[in-house]
This record gives structure tokens, sequence and C-alpha cells, in this order.
């Protein structure tokens, strides 16, 4: 076991069950990395996280308190705990059903509101443990068990979604990407505020064996590689590109949620006087 | 009309009965019961509301909205009613008392959380202002139909559930507080299943004067160790886990070791469904609540809950005056079911608010012959006084309830 695995995650739950050569492992290591660079301890973060491979192989990981939500509502469940245990970082570790999907709505809400957390969307691009069905996140066209022609509809860009909704800090990274994404995700973290941190990484079992043609990782980390550079290592252009890096940081720029609702509080409590109860209804 | 006979006293047996008269100096009001739902979770210690608006449950939240940060408690308008319930089992992981509160549509919505929240064993309370439906139907005209709904609020089996149902403006401040304290104590949502008269109805409302001293509360207590989840017991007033003391609490949608670790083996979904059905099982007792008249001698009895069981009643009294030994069972708690209460092989009439029958189902089981169980279902009215009256008189002279209009006696 690795130091930052002692450190921070129960040896009871690891590994993971997840399949040979799953990003998701490798990236919670470099979660991992950012929590240690910034000397956050287990009990200053809530580990939470949903339905699907990221949330199967990453719940109850995490040495200190956890939670894993139904399908989509990480968030919802994070905004109630918020209210709760408003000193407490929160690392909601996510697919892109979840996110994406199943969720949106959610982390629209979450975002706009500025609730303080951070939500790490880990995008294996499809529902790959269902057996690999296509998600918005899929890029179009591209074959799965659930478009064996090509996914017709258009994937769209959950960074965009959570900009447009008054996200904080906005990131987008991949999972051949490890001290970009490390970098990215300490920011994050000292956002108090709604931060999205988006991390591409391979499924070799269903969307690189269906989509892709192979189950070797390297080959689907390299194929996710050449779509951030834009170019194969033939030198052709990619069929598309994603442009990875911070896409918007407005980091404690705007008040966190929790804490607005806090300082409502106060002007209520300090302008009603002392009235009994059932006085103030109308 | 003469007088009602109103010397026939009723027998209610629930925990306010002794409340009330302990805790008597206050204030009386004019209240709607939305008032008095939203007084009842202050006075529980109620911090967090989340929800999203739904007549004719809107006035909760607006009242919350209002009360909430008077008391340094939080109000939460989630985007819809599967962030409201789910909203709610976090702030109750973190430690605080919630409430959501919806009808009928959002309800639905909210099973997804409520299964959450039954298998994690968080305590919170959910009110149900139930309008006639199905889906919308008329938002602003009772119905009773998530009796069964209430019972089975989530998917997949393996669980009890705990819900209960108002028939007054005052009652329902009690009752919050009593189903907050159930909630508590049981570790599990618990539904307060009222409808659109009671909710938007006003009466006279007593308020204690003082909330902070009112001893009946069942206060929030933290689960500091392991077990996290007692499978495979029963234990009442096991305290709730919290989320944020670093104490390594896991709670999942999965089945569960007692640490709170997903597993897949049958020994642990034994042992967890062990808990969820009979930590409420097993204390079924302290779980009784009901109203009674006359049914000790009775020569039939009328079944009713919720605001429809005001005019039943009155209907009862109505018939005992026209000389029928006409009994009355109200029933307060749901779920379970209070099958003692149909221990008597009379025949019985089951008045509620839908026309497909669900009350009836439960007393037809419940009683000793299933044949001598009448229905007398309406749809987004109350049963008048005449109906009940006419419908106890059929049944006792010639054992069948009369034709009348807009109430079906069909249950097939």
């Amino acid at each position: 076991m690795n130091r930052l695995a002692q450190k921070y995650l129960r040896p009871s739950q690891i590994p993971t069950k997840a399949c040979h050569g799953c990003g998701i492992g490798m990236i919670e290591n470099w979660l991992l990395q950012a929590i240690d660079e910034l000397g956050l301890k287990q009990d200053d973060v809530i580990f939470g996280t949903g339905i699907g491979c990221v949330g199967r192989q990453t719940f109850a990981t995490w040495g200190g308190d956890n939670f894993g939500a139904t399908h989509g509502r990480a968030l919802p469940v994070a905004t109630g705990l918020k209210l709760a245990q408003p000193d407490k970082k929160y690392l909601i570790v996510v697919g892109d059903g979840d996110a994406a999907s199943i969720g949106t709505s959610h982390l629209i809400h979450a975002a706009r509101r500025n609730l303080g957390v951070v939500v790490v969307c880990e995008d294996n691009m499809g529902y790959e443990s269902t057996g690999g069905q296509f998600s918005p996140t899929t890029p179009a066209g591209y074959v799965t068990n659930s478009s064996p022609y090509g996914m017709v509809e258009p994937s769209f860009d959950p960074c965009d979604v959570v900009k447009a909704a008054g996200a904080t800090f906005v990131a987008e990274t991949t999972a051949t990407q490890w001290h970009q994404t490390v970098k990215i995700v300490k920011k994050a973290l000292q956002n108090d505020g709604f931060s999205f941190v988006h991390v591409r990484f391979p499924c070799n079992e269903n969307f690189g064996a269906y989509a892709l043609g192979t189950r070797d990782t390297l080959k689907n980390l390299e194929w996710i590689y050449e779509h951030t550079q834009g170019r194969k290592a033939d030198g052709s252009d990619t069929d598309f590109v994603w442009e990875t890096g911070i896409k918007h940081d407005a980091s404690n720029s705007r008040p966190e949620f929790s804490k607005l609702l806090r300082d409502m509080n106060g002007r209520v409590q300090a302008g009603v006087e002392k009235r009994p109860p059932g006085s103030g209804g109308h | 009309m003469p007088a009602l006979d109103l010397d026939v006293k009723g027998t209610l047996v629930a925990p306010w009965v002794d409340w009330a008269a302990r805790h008597n100096k206050g204030r009386r009001l004019l209240e709607a019961g939305t008032y008095a739902l939203t007084e009842g979770a202050i006075a529980a210690g109620c911090r967090v509301f989340a929800g999203y608006p739904i007549t004719p449950a809107t006035d909760i939240a607006e009242y919350m909205s209002k009360r909430l940060p008077q008391v340094g408690g939080y109000y939460v308008q989630c985007e819809d009613e599967l962030a409201g319930m789910h909203a709610c089992a976090g702030a109750s992981l973190g430690g605080l008392k919630a409430m959501t509160a919806t009808s009928g549509p959002g309800y639905t919505l909210m099973h997804d959380a409520y299964g959450w929240a039954i298998t994690n064993e968080i305590p919170l309370v959910v009110v149900d202002a139930m309008r006639v439906g199905p889906i919308s139907g008329i938002t602003g005209a009772p119905g009773q139909g998530e009796f069964y709904v209430a019972r089975y609020a989530t998917h997949g089996g393996n669980f009890e559930t705990i819900v209960v149902s108002p028939s007054s403006v005052q009652e329902a401040f009690w009752l919050t507080v009593d189903a907050f304290n159930l909630s508590e104590r049981y570790r599990t949502p618990v539904t307060i299943l009222t409808d659109q008269v009671v909710s938007d109805m006003w009466e006279d409302l007593f308020i204690p004067d003082e909330y902070d001293g009112l001893d009946f509360v069942v206060p929030r207590r933290h689960n500091l160790m392991m077990p996290f989840f007692p499978v495979g017991g029963a234990d009442l007033d096991v305290p709730p886990n919290i989320i944020g003391r670093g104490t390594g609490v896991c709670v999942s949608a999965y089945t569960h070791t007692e640490e709170g670790y997903d597993i897949e083996e049958m020994e642990a979904q034994w042992a967890q469904t062990y808990r969820l059905v009979n930590k409420i099982r097993h204390h079924r007792d302290a779980l009784t609540r009901y109203e009674v008249l006359g049914i000790e001698d009775a020569e039939v009895i009328a079944v009713a809950y919720g605001a429809d069981a005001r005019t039943v009643k009155t209907g009862v009294l109505e018939a005992r005056r026209e000389g029928i030994r006409a009994g009355f069972i109200r029933l307060i708690t749901l779920w379970p079911f209070l099958d003692e209460l149909f221990e008597r092989d009379v025949p019985y009439v089951v008045c509620e608010l839908n026309y497909d029958g669900q009350l009836v189902r439960e007393v037809m089981r419940a009683a000793p012959d299933k044949r001598k169980v009448h229905f007398m279902g309406k749809s987004a009215e109350l049963h008048t006084v005449a109906e009940v009256a006419a419908g106890l008189e059929g049944v006792a002279r010639s054992g069948r309830v009369p034709e009348l209009p807009y109430i079906w006696t069909e249950v097939r």
C-alpha cells in the first residue's frame, strides 16, 4: 500500500473491485495527493459519492466519514449536510451518470447556490457498470452497447453547464494529466464555494472495447491524451479536441451558500424581538 | 334538528393527551393546519426544512421560511422533491432534525430518498397533504389515495414504515411533535399523512408558551461509535449516526455491514432486513394511537381517519340519536396497522376518500369476517353526516349500505 493510501484510506476497503486497468483508483490517489499537500486530515473531509462505477469503487475507501447517495443525489445530500456541518470540506466524487445525466439538475442548482463542495466528475464516457451504454458525455457517433450504429445524440460538456449556472471554480483534466489534476484539485479545495473538476478516464472493458476497439489500458489512455492535444501519434488531427486546464476561476468571489443562510439568520435574529412561539406566522 | 347526543364520550389513545394536560400554559390562536404542522415541528426541534412548494402543503414551506431563521434553522427551497428529501436526510445525518412537506405528486418523487433514509436509519419527518388524484387531480380537494403508498414508500421491500394521520388543527400540532419523537426513537423516516382539509382549515389552536421546556420532546442524540448499524437486532432508542464528527461512519444505498460497508452477501441482507422490519414490529405497542367511541356494545362500527373522520364521527352520533348502536374507530396510527382494534365480530363501515378502496382492504384483513366489512368510498369531498348515518342505518337494519349518489361500495 502506498503512503497516501495508508494515511487516508481504509485498508479493509482497498483495493476496490474495479476492473483491471480502471482509472478510478489512480485518480483517487491524485485526490489524496492534493489533500495531503494542503495539509488536510481525515476528519477535515467528508467523502460523498453516488452510483455506478465511480460510486461503487470509491465508496467507503476514504478513512473519514463517507456517504454513498442514491443515483444522482449526492449533491442534495451534501446540501443538507453542509448546513449541519459547514466547516468541513466536501469531496463529492461521482461519475458522468450522476453528474451529467440523472443528477444534472442538482449539479446546476448547487453551482447556482455556490454550495461549498468540490465535485470531481470522473467521466468514463458512458454507463460502464451496467455494461457500456452511452451517456450524455459519450462523444457523438461512437459505438456503445446501446448505440450499436453510433450515438446519434450530441454530447455536452458539463463544464459549460456549471459555468453558466454560476460555479466559482471550473476545470477539466484527464487521467493522462497527473500534475495538472493535482494542481487543479488543490485549487478547487481552496475555493469556499462550488468547484467542479471534470476528469476523463478510460473504461477498458466497455468504452475501450466497443467504442475504441481495444481493452489495452495504454492505448485507451493514449486515445484520451491525443484528444487533449488534437493530434494523433501519426501526426493527423483527431476528430475533436478537449481543452483541458482551468476554465473558470472566480474562487472566493461570492459567499458560500450555507454562509448566506447563516448571515441571514443573524440579521433576522438581530431584528426580531423576543416573541412567544406562534407569533411568527403572518 | 335536535341537538346531537354529545354525552357519548370517545376515548383518545395518544401521548398528547398527557402532554396537553401537563403543558396548559400558552396561547389560543385561530390558525391553519399548515401552521400547526409548522409550529409542531419547530417545537420538536426541527431546524431544517428542505422541499418544493406544492398545493396544499405550500403554506408549510412559507411558514418555515419565516420561522426557521428566527430559531437558527435553515429553509432550503429545492429544485425538486428528490432534492428536498435527500437534503433533509443530509441535514439529519449532519445532526439537525429535519422535515419536508409535500402532496401526492411530490411524495411519489420522494420514494428514492425515502428508501435511502429507511436503509440508513435516518430520522426525519415527511408531511403528505393528500389531494384527490391520480397525479395532479384537483389540487384543492381532499383525497386519501396514499394509504398504501405511504406504507410502501419505497421499492425493494424488507422494511416497515411508520405513518400517522391527524384529524384537526390542534392534533396536527401535537402529532407533529410525536412524529419527530418516533423518528428519533425508531431511527426511521415518519410520514404524517394528512389531507387538504386538515392542512387548509382554520381552527382553535393551543400553543405552549415555551418550546424549550417541553419535557416530552425526544432530543437528538448522536451515535459516536461502532456498531453504526446494529444489524440482526431490533433495539429501540439507538442514537442516530452523525456525519462530520470523525466517527468514520459510512452510509449508502447498498445492503450494509454494521460499519456501513457495502456487501453482497445473503447473511448481511438477512441481518439488515431483520433490523429494519423488527425494530418496528417488536415495538408496536409504542406506536398505538387511535380514537374510539362506543365500540364495546356497537352493532355496527364506522372506521375512518384524517379530516373525513370528523364528519364520520358526527354521522355515528347521528345514527345513535336515531337508535342505532353505532360505534366509531378513528385510526391515528395508520402503519403499522392496528389490527387489535378490529377484534369484534360486527359489521364495519369503512369510510375513506377514494373510490378504489384502500383502508377497507386492511380492515377486511384484520376483521374476523371480511364479508361484514362494508365500503363507503367517496372522492374529492368529505362524507356528509347524512350519508354516514344512512350507511350505518342500512348496514344495521338490512346488512348493506344503501345506494347513495357519489358513494362507491364495491371492493373487488
